[in-house]
């Protein structure tokens, strides 16, 4: 085939769009569709479990159909008294996330301008940290310095997630933000810092929010530095779903409401803000 | 009106203080009108951070854990964990030093050696000999004993427990057998009753490595065995103990559910109140959930017996499940007292054992109302097992945990239907290390 | 406003301005470095000693005795390396594996294209802890819809969670669940940087869907699939939530699902033996370092 005719169906093919088989379409389909399945199925479940009593979880004939009842619901904001937890989650997710972008967003911008390789190494360090070989030496200190119990602690030990998270995320998303901009504000009479604050902070706004989106995920979702450092009024929901086990017999179905209650709103957020989201994760990966 | 109401309170507690003898006034009693200075008000307004445990008896103080406040003005943040954060919160918030936890709610058989080891437990002797209208020597000498080291006071107790077996009395009913006396009775009916409902699980017990441990006791004292000799050697491979693992876990393997070496007491207990278990070795203190009827479906079948006979006898644990102590490093240890004092009062010990958690004070159990609500059979088991029961229900050493996780493995093992005899072996070898270990 | 005034922060400025490298990176290097340098130094510390009981107490140097006794544990410390391994290993491919396939369905724009992708993100950002409970109830070996599944098949039930033979490869299944819709998001992303031209031309040549992918599309994307390799493999490596809120502290009766994050934890946390834990968090740490050194290592090396 010479160039030019090989050129040529691929114009022919391209004006075709590509278009797939049938059976391929008939096969991407199904595999959508189970991968669907298999992904949001689990989720279902929980939400069924959620509204079934403890005598019906138990009774296999009841799998789909069942009378649904708020009961475990009532038991995990009544009897168990959830709200203060979420208000803790928020608490701590909220302000060690703000917390963390007032010492990010300048950092991730130097190390991008100033392709501080070390600096960000030591940034990558902390990422990899195996987290349980951090507790025990920061308990002691927060209890040094009469931190424990209060939201300091869990808001310092989130933030120490937060910042080496967004860094990573902000240094890629700085990347991308043309120089030019900043040396023609320059040029304009701005400091270097000036056009910093008037120029790029402005435009990383995106950026800015995906960042802040992810590390509120992860402080939510957060466990071993709660499970640790959450004193007496600063307990969060994932260390609280805890109080479902060993007591008594298991309650499968207060269990399932509080995952519930505590999965909803997250999932919710990250329905909302999808775009943020998916572009944090995958931050620095598809750079080369 | 609040201020009023406090100051109330506050005389309430002088009043308390002050009477000589007091058992008299329940704690739910309406502000007392008597007025006077008061030696605790320097306590009012302060707060204090219980450790409580998941536990029947937490649940039972806390729907009138608020009187304790109307009372004193001393205000209480509750929290509550399951065992196994509980723990790792001891471990972390105590080695620091941490003032974060004024009243600790603890198990004398597993933390006593260690924390006393560790400095943690404050000493109570003081605030205990200060107190005679509260009347220490109400608490059965066994589990004054639970919770005396070296002559020093480190907590009171709470619960008392004691190794029982629920089992369905319809099915028990349904074999035409009498309750089993022996255990070789116990096999021949589980055998039936598994011959009768393959479907139902006739023997079910907890399989988990640490929390197997506990109820195994009972079978191991039963068959003849021990943990150690007394003298510092581990005699868990003697021909007793091996029989005794060889037993529960074999009963276990045999009849018991799928998965069991993951369970512990409440996925056995839900599936006993499901009507899926015949037989089911298990602590006094769980019966409440048992008979459960808003989670149980069999709640009005369940019944309670003694743990068979082996060859030494019946011979069932029978401890002090739950002690409360304070922190060496509370800043509020005269708050933190007058609370386990008001808790462990004789009133609310009554208020707490009428709800079904049964306690450790003499005069509760005197007390026809003490025992008015514990169903016949469970107290007439209670009461033959404390003549008869072992005071500890696992291994007496400094760590507990490790203990358990050693002697545990031939109980895992026999579950499998794997030689147990030989985990056995391996396992005395590793206890009587951890043992020697400790004794250096 | 006196000239002085003016003189000074112009001076401040210019200073600010000269040193903001450093006054913009310094607070979060200093935060960062604070906190980990400080719990690092403890825990190399605490690995030279007998650490035990208490922390408090008095404790003694034992040299190297704490990695000696590691390094020859085999029964509880290699044994819990082998399952880091196998978890890591097992569920990474497989994520890879399906991700890939997942991030090539999606690939192509259709319809309903955004609910796939928000649903594939719900198990990404669901809390690990509640993940683990739900999963906890549905491989219940009696009333968990897992077995009662398979009972609708006629097929046995198993134990899955558990069983000391099942535990790892049911949690490397939910590792699974959770994270390949990770590793598709990532892949997708590549996908998107990917010219379509030499697909088509490779296309026109006559290769078919498996070798288009395998030998023009891969490697255009070689650094997103390292990127996504490290990440997950790390990530997968530390695995902590979802074994300890199934298994607890021992990783089971057998220890059946204790990685080494979970053997450094019950070791501290259950038996207080720190000195011991540390040493076992060194190993842990170097190897997590040396698992990335690696990967960039051949990360270079494959450009």
């Amino acid at each position: 085939m010479t160039r030019r005719a090989r050129a040529a169906t691929l114009r022919a093919s391209r004006r075709r769009g590509m278009r797939p088989s049938r059976a391929y379409n008939v096969f991407r389909v199904i595999a959508l569709a189970s991968v669907v399945v298999v992904f949001i199925f689990p989720l279902v479940w929980l939400v069924l479990a959620s509204l079934k009593t403890q005598i019906d979880i138990y009774d296999p004939s009841k799998t789909f159909i069942f009378s649904p009842t708020l009961h475990n619901f009532k038991t995990v904001f009544g009897a168990q008294a959830f709200l203060p937890f979420f208000r803790n989650s928020l608490i701590v997710g909220v302000v060690s996330t703000a917390l963390s972008l007032v010492f990010a967003v300048p950092a991730a911008y130097a190390m991008s301008r100033f392709s501080m390789t070390k600096s960000s190494i030591m940034v990558l360090l902390a990422r990899v940290i195996p987290s349980i070989s951090l507790i025990v030496p920061w308990y002691f200190l927060f209890a040094k310095i009469g931190m424990v119990g209060g939201y300091g602690a869990m808001i310092i030990s989130h933030m120490f997630l937060s910042v080496p998270l967004m860094v990573w995320i902000l240094i890629s998303f700085f990347d991308t933000l043309p120089i030019e901009l900043e040396e023609a504000a320059q040029v304009d009479g701005l400091t270097p810092i000036g056009a910093f604050v008037r120029v790029s902070l402005p435009l990383s706004i995106p950026g800015i929010a995906t960042a802040g989106i992810l590390a509120f995920i992860f402080s939510w979702n957060n466990f071993l530095f709660s499970l640790i450092l959450s004193g007496s009024n600063t307990k969060t929901l994932p260390v609280a779903i805890f109080n479902f086990i060993g007591y008594a017999s298991i309650d499968w179905g207060g269990l399932m409401a509080a995952s519930v209650s505590i999965t909803v709103p997250i999932i919710a957020i990250a329905m909302f803000f999808q775009r943020y989201v998916v572009s944090g994760l995958t931050a620095g990966a598809t750079k080369g | 009106m609040k201020r009023r109401s406090r100051y109330a309170a506050v005389s309430l507690t002088a009043a308390l203080i002050l009477s000589a003898c007091s058992s008299g006034p329940s704690s739910s009693s309406g502000p007392s009108s008597s007025s006077g200075p008061s030696s605790s008000s320097s306590l009012s307004g302060q707060t204090i951070n219980l450790s409580l445990s998941h536990h029947a008896w937490t649940t039972s103080l806390q729907t009138f854990i608020g009187d304790f406040t109307t009372e004193t003005g001393i205000k209480v943040d509750v929290n509550v964990y399951d065992d196994a954060q509980q723990a790792t919160l001891y471990n972390v918030k105590l080695n620091a030093g941490s003032s974060d936890i004024d009243v600790l709610m603890f198990r004398p058989l597993q933390n006593t050696q260690q924390f006393t080891q560790n400095g943690w437990f404050a000493d109570l002797t003081k605030y205990v000999n200060a107190s005679t209208d509260w009347n220490w020597n109400d608490f059965w000498q066994s589990a004054r004993d639970s919770v005396t080291v070296n002559n020093k006071i480190i907590g009171v107790p709470l619960v008392s427990e004691t190794g029982v077996l629920y089992y369905r009395k319809d099915l028990l009913a349904e074999t035409g057998m009498p309750y089993p006396k022996t255990m070789d009775d116990l096999k021949a009916v589980v055998a039936k009753i598994h011959e009768l409902h393959p479907d139902i699980f006739a023997f079910a017990g907890r399989g988990e490595v640490s929390a197997a441990v506990t109820q195994f006791s009972s079978f191991l004292y039963s068959m003849g065995g021990n943990w150690t000799d007394g003298k510092g050697n581990s005699t868990i491979n003697s021909d007793a103990a091996k029989a005794a693992y060889k037993l529960y876990g074999g009963l276990i393997h045999d009849y018991g559910p799928p998965g069991e070496t993951d369970m512990n007491w409440p996925q056995v207990m839900g599936l006993l109140q499901q009507g899926l278990v015949a037989f089911y070795p298990e602590a006094s203190s769980n019966y409440d959930s048992a008979v459960d009827p808003t989670q149980s479906k069999v709640a009005d079948q369940i019944g309670v017996g003694p743990i068979p006979a082996g060859p030494a006898g019946s011979k069932p644990y029978n401890i002090t499940a739950m002690a409360l102590g304070i922190s060496a490093f509370s800043k509020h240890k005269d708050a933190a007292w007058a609370f386990i004092k008001w808790a462990t009062n004789q009133a609310n010990s009554l208020t707490i054992q009428e709800a079904g958690v049964p306690g450790a004070r003499t005069s509760v159990w005197n007390d026809p109302k003490g025992t008015s609500t514990l169903a016949p059979d469970l107290l007439a088991t209670i009461q033959g097992n404390s003549k008869i029961g072992v005071g500890y229900d696992r291994p007496q050493v400094v760590n507990v945990d490790q203990a358990r996780q050693i002697v545990g493995a031939p109980i895992v093992a026999a579950i499998q239907g794997g030689d147990s005899n030989a985990v056995a072996d391996q396992a005395n070898s590793d206890f009587q290390a951890l043992l020697d270990g400790q004794a250096k | 406003m006196s000239s002085p005034v003016i003189a000074w922060r112009a001076a401040i400025s210019l200073w600010v301005n000269r040193n903001r490298k450093w006054i913009l990176s310094g607070p979060a290097i200093a935060f960062i470095v604070l906190l980990l340098v400080i719990p690092l130094g403890y825990t190399l510390y605490l690995s030279f000693t007998d650490a035990g009981s208490s922390l408090r107490a008095s404790f003694h140097f034992t040299g190297l005795g704490n990695y000696t006794n590691v390094l020859t544990d085999t029964r509880r410390f290699w044994p819990a390396v082998y399952r880091t391994v196998l978890f890591t290993v097992g569920a990474v491919s497989v994520e890879m594996l399906l991700g890939a396939a997942i991030a090539l369905l999606l690939r192509r724009e259709f319809r309903g294209q955004g609910i796939v992708r928000v649903i594939i993100l719900m198990p990404l950002v669901a809390t690990p802890v509640a993940v683990a409970m739900l999963w906890r109830l549905i491989f219940e070996p009696t009333i968990g819809f897992a077995n009662e599944f398979l009972r609708f098949f006629g097929l046995p039930g198993s134990e899955w969670l558990s069983s000391p033979s099942t535990a790892l490869p049911t949690l490397m299944f939910i590792d699974v669940w959770q994270w390949t819709p990770m590793v598709a998001l990532l892949l997708l992303a590549g996908l998107t940087t990917v010219p379509e031209e030499p697909e088509e031309a490779a296309r026109v040549d006559g290769a078919n869907v498996f070798q288009r992918f395998w030998f023009v599309t891969l490697p255009l994307m070689r650094s997103v699939v390292f990127a996504a390799l490290i990440l997950r493999s790390v990530e997968a490596f530390k695995t902590f939530d979802i074994l300890y809120a199934t298994k607890g502290a021992g990783g089971g009766s057998m220890h059946e699902a204790e990685t080494i994050n979970i053997y450094a934890y019950g070791i501290n946390f259950s038996d207080n033996r720190y000195g011991l834990a540390s040493a076992v968090l060194v190993v842990f740490f170097i190897m997590v370092l040396v698992l990335v050194t690696l990967q960039i290592v051949a990360r270079r090396r494959g450009q």
